[in-house]
């Protein structure tokens, strides 16, 4: 399983939508459930599942859920150095 | 560029004046403001007090027109009393606005801001909100937050009015048609004096006398830290009511320009046995053209506290108010309010505490009816109360 699809998995079960709907461009304007709540609840479930702390300036970057898989991607890439 | 939080200083006031406007514009909501001037009018910053309020924007340097408010918060910074545990700086996170409101592509904004003020201030509590369904209440408690509803009092001073403005309870025509009978025929007074009556002789069973006087702007002074000092152990948990805060949260005759305060002094034989501040509410659509009497905030010992209820009550009636509202967590001035014919209603008034501040409140978390929480707690005055 991709980053992506890990990352869509956890997005699908927040949001409340089938992660068939979700792609890498999907984002709180073209999601509806995905208000500032759920932002929050995505920042918190994705942080619990991979064991890592989001900062402000990286949850802020968290656009689109594909720009949000590439980070956690990139984070867990760091922190296994 | 990232968004990047920082103090709310002079040089963003024109950014957060756009901010307001962009808010207010998008969702037609008057409620979505934040204050124009980075110094608080109410309990400015400084050194040396013991409450004051600081305030915080969401800078987004991204923005092609230069940097751009996206969110703001206020912080006010106080100091608790917790029994057996002494005294602490909390923080209470209040006026959260973000553009997440009304453009999606900043719903992280929310986020952002609330994990800020944790960081500056782990001890941290939220008032009020409206309700546990509101945004800001789902995101505390995703956070941790615990969430406990502040119960809500109100008595009907004149119930013709009040069945005739209550617009919360007039959502249906049909309810309205009959609440417009009611007021008609007098059968609404009826039923709202038979209710407030009730109440009061159903907790009459210890009432204690109730002669009393009340001075109007009232000054705290050293009577004042002598009432903190009897009862402050009578409270699991409180914000310091002594008189050197109280004069800072309750500056003599203090008003705005959509609503004022005032203070009692409750004596008996010629000593004090308890103080209320009380006011009158700004006008709120929900009330309609009722008049709105509020008791904000109130201190005395257990056996004291129906007699202060009872002269703010009076004050505010001489008023000529319509409707008395309060919310009280501790179980003697729940009391006292029944006994002073108050009714219970559903309380929208939460109290969140973070996971530190609740672990700091153990084992009370448990029992919130033995805190001091008031309506005058949390954000407070000016408006809010």
């Amino acid at each position: 399983m991709s980053k992506f699809d890990e990352v869509r998995a956890v997005a699908s079960d927040i949001l409340g939508v089938s992660a068939v709907s979700l792609n890498v461009t999907s984002s709180p304007e073209t999601i509806e459930n995905w208000d500032s709540v759920q932002h929050l609840n995505l920042v918190l479930a994705l942080e619990e599942k991979f064991n890592l702390q989001l900062s402000p300036e990286e949850i802020e970057q968290m656009k689109t859920l594909g720009d949000t898989a590439k980070l956690i991607e990139s984070k867990l890439h760091t922190s296994s150095r | 560029m990232a968004i990047v939080i920082q103090p709310y200083r002079q040089q963003h006031e024109s950014a957060v004046q756009d901010f307001n406007r962009r808010l207010q514009g998008s969702s037609g909501d008057p409620n979505f403001v934040f204050s124009q001037s980075a110094v608080p009018r109410w309990l400015p910053p400084s050194a040396d007090k013991p409450v004051w309020n600081e305030f915080y924007v969401a800078i987004d340097g991204s923005s092609n027109t230069g940097p751009t408010v996206r969110g703001v918060y206020a912080l006010k910074q106080e100091v608790m009393f917790v029994r057996g545990k002494g005294l602490h700086r909390i923080g209470c996170y209040h006026h959260p606005l973000s553009e997440g409101i009304v453009d999606r592509s900043f719903a992280s904004v929310g986020a952002l801001l609330a994990r800020d003020a944790l960081a500056q201030q782990p001890l941290l509590y939220a008032l009020g909100m409206g309700g546990m369904e509101r945004s800001i209440a789902k995101m505390l408690k995703a956070l941790g937050f615990s969430l406990t509803p502040i119960p809500f009092y109100f008595r009907v001073v004149h119930p013709a009015k009040f069945l005739r403005e209550m617009r919360a309870l007039r959502t249906e025509p049909w309810r309205a048609s009959l609440m417009n009978i009611a007021a008609a025929t007098g059968a609404g007074w009826l039923a709202i004096k038979s209710a407030q009556a009730a109440a009061s002789l159903r907790s009459r069973s210890a009432s204690p006398r109730v002669d009393f006087t009340d001075e109007e702007g009232v000054e705290f002074s050293d009577w004042a830290d002598e009432l903190w000092a009897q009862a402050k152990e009578t409270v699991s948990f409180a914000t310091v009511r002594d008189a050197n805060t109280l004069r800072l949260l309750y500056p003599p005759n203090f008003s705005s320009d959509i609503a004022s305060t005032r203070g009692l002094r409750v004596s008996r034989n010629g000593s004090a046995i308890g103080w209320a501040i009380i006011g009158l509410r700004r006008k709120d659509p929900k009330f309609g053209e009722m008049r709105v009497g509020s008791i904000v905030d109130c201190w005395a010992l257990p056996e004291n506290a129906a007699t202060v209820i009872q002269a703010a009550t009076q004050a505010l009636e001489k008023d000529g108010v319509d409707l008395i509202v309060s919310n009280q967590s501790h179980h003697a001035w729940c009391g006292a309010l029944e006994k002073a014919g108050f009714l219970k209603g559903p309380s929208t008034f939460i109290f969140a505490a973070s996971k530190k501040l609740t672990e700091l409140l153990q084992p009370q978390q448990e029992n919130p009816a033995s805190f001091h929480i008031t309506r005058a707690d949390g954000d407070g005055l000016p408006v809010n109360f």
